[in-house]
């Protein structure tokens, strides 16, 4: 009987060793080429962001080249001290350290970086990472606004686990669509953004209707949104009604 | 040969996973809106299915009796979390599309219920086979049923547009519903073809 069990416990050793030598291997060698695919997603979002197209003339998504060459050609990335609000000149997110780089959050940031997108030399909007926890998992996501800094011209989010049909329908064009035009500033102070559970009218400058079977992600969303506006605004304060600084 | 012949073409229609067993329905609801998604689920699971038939049936005579379902699960979800890898490294659109679908192949009756039925009693090439088989059988519904669904959901077959311009697209079967629908009625055509009815 005792030999029987040791049997069976040797075969599950075996097993579970081999198992998990064919997966970490896998895993190691497809690494490079899934975190490849993670980044170029990222940035496609930030382009999505900003309004931009992301499919070519042929109508297929952009690739590494097509992105990266619009990266260098319109957008340009400064980095913002989260307590002054003041620019880190000459930093990008590149020089940061491991630690901010790997921040899930904005809470856990002390530099935040900032996309500037630039038309014939003048900065005609501005986008910002966004993330914080939904439901199930922590959504991630970057947020545009137009050059005069009151309006929001885009949202769009690039990784999540939330429920497919459900939270899952945040990525959905319906839901990302509404935010275009929303109001974020007005009277010369930040207005609370409001994902609403029970829907919001259009024509509502600070609302947008939240996703049925969704509350808890859509809870998520008025938290992190309105705590990141607050952390940029730091830096939006003064550099509002400058030169350069277009109306929308 | 025969037997062969049998065996991988029982499932494709009198013995289908789908219509007949009523097995991997979740999967069939939540993958079939367009044509693309739903191939490269088919391809997925056939290949899960396939290699878990061969390799359990390879070890059938060592695994221990009382741990052989542990051991199947283990087989099985090292597969799919191997296919789930090389998605998201080749075809890392459509794998968000799918999402946790593939994930979930693990739970899929049909992978489990196969190496339980058939390859603990048969030979390798033979269970090699039957995986084929039964993942074609899994493929052809998806295939059928995706196809509906693109076509009078969105217009288009394959993201190749099929139907008139002013088509719109009925909105039901892009829906959970439409797809129990669709799946009902295909359930009730193929067992009316195959006179194949539950007695009691």
């Amino acid at each position: 009987m005792f030999k029987e069990d040791l049997k069976t416990i040797k075969f599950a050793a075996i097993i579970c060793v081999v198992c998990s030598l064919i997966l970490s291997t896998t895993v190691a060698l497809l690494k490079e080429r899934q975190d490849d695919n993670v980044e170029l997603d990222r940035m496609t979002n930030v382009l999505k962001a900003f309004g931009q197209p992301i499919t070519n003339y042929d109508g297929k998504p952009l690739n590494k080249e097509e992105v990266d060459g619009i990266f260098a050609e319109h957008i340009e990335e400064i980095i913002v001290d989260k307590e002054s609000g003041d620019i880190l000149e000459g930093k990008t997110s590149i020089d940061l350290s491991h630690k901010e780089r790997k921040a899930k959050t904005s809470k856990d940031r002390t530099m935040l970086p900032l996309y500037q997108w630039i038309e014939d030399g003048k900065v005609t909007q501005y986008a910002f990472p966004i993330s914080g926890s939904g439901l199930w998992s922590i959504l991630y996501g970057y947020l545009a606004v137009d050059g005069s800094l009151t309006k929001f011209q885009g949202i769009t989010f690039y990784k999540h686990k939330e429920t497919p049909g459900m939270g899952a329908e945040i990525v959905k064009p319906w839901f990302q669509d509404q935010f275009r035009g929303k109001v974020f500033f007005k009277d010369g102070q930040l207005k609370r953004f409001e994902v609403k559970r029970e829907g919001a009218s259009p024509e509502d400058p600070h609302a947008v209707s939240g996703i049925s079977a969704a509350t808890m992600t859509g809870n998520g969303i008025n938290v992190f949104i309105n705590r990141d506006l607050a952390f940029y605004e730091r830096y939006f304060s003064k550099i509002r009604g400058k030169e350069g600084v277009r109306d929308g | 040969m025969a037997k062969m012949k049998q065996i991988i073409l029982d499932p494709l229609s009198d013995n289908n996973p789908i219509t007949i067993q009523v097995l991997g329905i979740c999967s069939a609801l939540a993958v079939t809106i367009k044509m693309e998604t739903a191939f490269v689920m088919a391809l997925a699971l056939t290949c899960v299915l396939t290699c878990s038939n061969f390799i359990i049936s390879t070890l059938r005579n060592v695994i221990p009796h009382k741990i052989r379902m542990i051991v199947e699960m283990m087989v099985i979800a090292s597969l799919v979390i191997l296919a789930d890898n090389v998605l998201k490294a080749y075809m890392y659109d459509i794998s968000r599309q799918l999402s946790i679908f593939v994930g979930l192949i693990i739970t899929n009756c049909i992978v489990m219920g196969r190496a339980e039925a058939f390859a603990l009693q048969n030979p390798p090439r033979t269970s090699l086979i039957d995986g084929l088989g039964n993942g074609l059988g899994y493929s052809i519904v998806l295939i059928i049923v995706a196809s509906i669904r693109e076509i009078l959901g969105s217009g288009t077959w394959y993201d190749i547009r099929v139907m008139p311009s002013f088509y719109e697209g009925n909105g039901l079967v892009m829906l959970a519903p439409g797809a129990f629908i669709i799946i009902g009625l295909l359930i009730w055509v193929q067992r009316s073809v195959i006179k194949k009815f539950e007695n009691d």
